[in-house]
């Protein structure tokens, strides 16, 4: 590069000085977008729906007994009880339950699909420490039956992660769990992407097994902030270029990098952060990379140790995401505790959230959420089903920048909503009905209603 | 023990590591006996040395009695198909002994067993009292013997050795799944010529000394005899005829594991009187068991299969056993099939002696808060051998290290 340096020079003053002296005229911006594969979801057509006389849990820490849910154009029009409608399709809810749509913040559903197969081993771009620049909504197979099979558990939307062998492994995309033959289908609309971080053991494992850096969690760190550092460059040169713009110069675009394009998306506060990181020692100090870099460190997901920070990631408003007990597969997960989500949830303005990375917990993310609230009870804690539902919908939703949208049952709020045939936070409690957008996706008693993909559809 | 309670002798002569097991009484309970007495209310079981010696005897003798307030009382659950004790940290290389390279259908992992393991006392909490551990072996498509642990947590846990051969077919990421079938029907066959020679050689007094065979003949002899299960890991329908076959030609004591697509030949299954290890929540399709679902417990049972339960994915999740028989019942299968399913058919399919409440039987119990399968119940107390264990694990002192407050560093809190 060394030799075209003086060129560059000269390029960059003559563009300084013809700016200077012909301010009025100005080249087309230069402006991309930041879309470029947009949601095409359509909500499947619905009628008007009143859930009558069920146990509803709003997702927002209500329980109503004896209550109706009233949906209508897609949207929740009122919870409340002894609720009319005409034209209303009745559901009889006695002696059943009814929650929000279930989210789970982390699957890998349609990236690592079913059946497992190399050719369909799309989730993990493991080729280098930072691939920011993939998206996995490029990898997603929407003809995964576990899509299916997640509904059938009460799932209306999820994220789908990139694998955690990078320190940055690319971006999340969340999905409405509605079958559709593109990916874009089933996108949500206007939900902020994410980006996938990972801490410890995986990186220093992957990379460091190839002598490649990060051999090491200190390793790790250097690779973050070097990313971050080279980012925040990236971030200025456009923001100058924007500037100038604005003040009616004609510079010269810096020149476009779609890694650095995710990273600047997280600095700009449009991405979120996703960080697969187990350890109190290394989520404390990811909540520091984030301060020294001015970004939000996100959520924390694969959260083993969260309950040795709890009063940390309160302070500092992250979201942790977990699994009830699942441990014991690696040195990072040997500190698992069963009341985790509930030591967590304890602090004031906490956000604890319970998450599957399984094809096979997704479909009882309820089951999950109980565990957690019996054994919390079971240890001086005093936990209700209308409190434990947040940690898989509305917690949920705020991980994930779409509580304004979906998460709970509010007036105005996406129509997702899951009819138990009881307490959810039983063995035995199964959806029976799962609606989307105010639209049935799920009836377990209706065939009609139970999707089939392409790679089921005709297998003897 | 009640023989030997005055001699102090006797206790000093009794294995080191086991406690002394006085005898208990527990009274007005809901004994679920997983035999044809069914569920018994009200009723008393009295244990001691180790095994039940009465249920509802007329007087109630016993060092000690309690009153279960009506609650459950279930054998101990039996885990299988895992490798508790043999691995305490999956990705840690030198916390594992489950496998190894050379490792053949000789191969016994008991030797490396580690009663010590956190697992084992975190997977009490589950109420499993005994496990029946298979290592992953090497190369060999037999991946070597099964041993039977009790959940102790003490240095006399291995309960028996060499307790069935284990065997995965199937699916190959190099290779064909023809050539492994091929290899055993071959190794089959041999044996069985082999020791026919042998006894026509014996017959004609041809040789002074008939030649021992190996060690791995003698398994290979022992399974042909029918005198040891083989426990054949298998999905695709084909794989499991295929080896219901050879059950019949060589007379196998055959149970299979995983199992898939058995929904798809449920009936000879049936026939074949072949028991299946399956796990309850696996029903994501691969090209090898596209029919599973959640109701392949429900089927195969309908279709009058013997079936027993295990947990699917890590060892660490043993305990989550009875919540898989949970979503098992939520899916079809009555609460008495589940029960059995995780205890007497775990057992039968590994010819142990356990997993029921009768006289004479193993005191393996465990006394349940509430319905054993359901998430919001606990295990109140249970016993193994007669001796009672609590369910106390690393977990629960990590909780309360960061639950109880203190000005000093959590370090000294202990």
């Amino acid at each position: 590069m060394q030799k075209f340096i003086p060129t560059l020079l000269v390029a960059a003053i003559s563009v300084s000085l013809s700016a200077c002296m012909q301010s009025e005229k100005q080249d087309e911006k230069v402006v991309f977008n930041k879309n470029p594969y947009p949601s095409t979801y359509q909500a499947i057509p619905s009628k008007t729906v009143l859930i009558k006389n069920a146990t509803v849990l709003t997702g927002a820490g209500e329980r109503i007994d004896n209550a109706d849910v009233l949906m209508s154009n897609g949207k929740i029009e009122q919870v409340g009880q002894n609720l009319s409608a005409e034209n209303a399709m009745e559901v009889d809810g006695s002696g059943k339950w009814v929650t929000p749509g279930v989210i789970d913040v982390h699957s890998h559903l349609g990236v690592y699909p079913s059946p497992s197969a190399e050719s369909h081993s799309d989730g993990n771009e493991a080729t280098q420490p930072n691939t920011s620049e993939v998206w996995a909504e490029h990898s997603v197979w929407p003809q995964d039956p576990g899509f299916q099979a997640a509904r059938a558990g009460g799932i209306t939307t999820l994220q789908i992660l990139p694998g955690s062998a990078n320190l940055f492994g690319g971006r999340g995309v969340t999905l409405r769990n509605v079958p559709s033959h593109t990916m874009q289908g089933m996108k949500f609309p206007e939900a902020p992407y994410g980006l996938k971080m990972a801490c410890g053991e995986n990186p220093k494992r992957v990379y460091g097994s190839r002598k490649v850096s990060p051999a090491t969690r200190m390793g790790n760190m250097a690779g973050y902030r070097m990313a971050w550092s080279e980012a925040t460059e990236y971030k200025r040169a456009w923001d100058k270029y924007e500037a100038d713009y604005a003040a009616g110069k004609n510079p010269e675009a810096p020149k476009r990098d779609i890694e650095l394009d995710t990273l600047k998306g997280v600095l700009d506060g449009d991405i979120l952060i996703h960080n697969h990181c187990y350890k109190a020692e290394e989520m404390a100090m990811m909540i520091d990379l984030g301060k020294e870099f001015n970004y939000h460190s996100g959520t924390f997901h694969h959260a083993i140790e969260a309950y040795k920070i709890a009063d940390i990631l309160a302070e500092n408003g992250n979201c942790a995401a977990m699994w009830p007990d699942w441990w014991g597969f690696k040195m990072e997960a040997y500190d698992m505790v069963q009341e985790n989500v509930a030591i967590v949830d304890a602090k004031a303005n906490s956000c604890a959230v319970v998450h599957s990375d399984s094809g096979t917990t997704i479909q009882r993310l309820n089951q999950e959420a109980g565990k957690v609230m019996y054994r919390a009870n079971e240890n001086g804690f005093d936990i209700k089903p209308e409190h434990a539902i947040t940690w898989i919908t509305l917690n949920s939703a705020k991980s994930l920048g779409i509580a304004d949208k979906t998460g709970s049952l509010e007036k105005g709020k996406n129509a997702d909503v899951v009819l138990w045939n009881q307490n959810p936070f039983s063995v035995y409690a199964q959806a029976e009905q799962v609606f989307v957008d105010g639209a049935k996706v799920y009836d377990r008693f209706d065939e009609k209603y139970q999707a089939k993909s392409d790679f089921m559809l005709g297998q003897k | 023990m009640k023989l030997f309670k005055s001699s102090l002798i006797a206790l000093a002569l009794a294995s080191a590591s086991s406690v002394y097991a006085e005898s208990i009484a527990i009274t007005n309970a809901t004994v679920h006996t997983v035999t044809e007495q069914g569920t018994l209310t009200n009723a008393t079981v009295v244990m001691d040395n180790g095994v039940i010696t009465a249920i509802n005897p007329k007087t109630v003798t016993a060092d000690s009695t309690i009153d279960a307030q009506g609650k459950i009382l279930t054998p101990g659950l039996i885990g299988s198909m895992n490798t508790l004790g043999l691995v305490e940290v999956s990705a840690v290389s030198r916390t594992r002994d489950a496998s190894d390279k050379k490792a053949d259908i000789t191969f016994d992992a008991s030797t490396a067993f580690n009663p010590k393991s956190a697992a084992i006392a975190y997977s009490r909490k589950g109420g499993i009292t005994s496990n029946i551990v298979t290592p992953r072996g090497g190369e060999s498509m037999f991946k070597g013997q099964a041993f039977i642990a009790d959940l102790s947590g003490e240095f006399d846990s291995i309960v028996e050795t060499n307790s069935a051969v284990l065997l995965n077919v199937g699916s190959k990421s190099k290779g064909s799944r023809a050539l492994a079938l091929q290899n055993l029907r071959n190794k089959l066959e041999d044996a069985k010529s082999a020791l026919a020679k042998a006894k026509s050689e014996a017959k004609a007094d041809k040789k002074k000394d008939a030649k021992e065979p190996k060690r791995d003949e003698k398994i290979i002899n022992a399974l042909l005899a029918g005198e040891k299960p083989l426990i054949a890991k298998a999905d695709r329908a084909t794989d499991i005829l295929a080896l219901i076959k050879l059950k019949q030609e060589f007379g196998l004591d055959l149970v299979i594991a995983d199992a898939g697509d058995a929904v798809s030949v449920a009936k000879q299954i049936a026939e074949a009187k072949v028991p299946v290890i399956i796990a309850t929540i696996d029903n994501l399709p691969s090209f090898d068991a596209l029919h599973q679902s959640l109701k392949s417990a429900t089927v195969l049972m309908d279709a009058g299969v013997t079936v027993a339960f295990k947990v699917n994915g890590d060892t660490h999740n043993l305990y989550q056993l009875r919540y898989d028989a949970g979503v098992a019942i939520a899916n079809g299968v009555s609460k008495e099939q589940a029960l059995a399913a995780v205890t007497a058919n775990v057992a039968d399919a590994f010819n142990y002696d356990a997993g029921r409440i009768a006289v004479g039987k193993k005191a393996d119990l465990v006394l349940w808060s509430a319905d054993p399968f359901e998430l919001s119940s606990r295990v109140e107390k249970m016993w193994i051998d007669g001796v009672e264990h609590d369910t106390q694990s690393r977990q629960d002192a990590l909780r309360d290290r960061y639950i109880t407050e203190s000005d000093m560093p959590r370090a000294y809190t202990k």
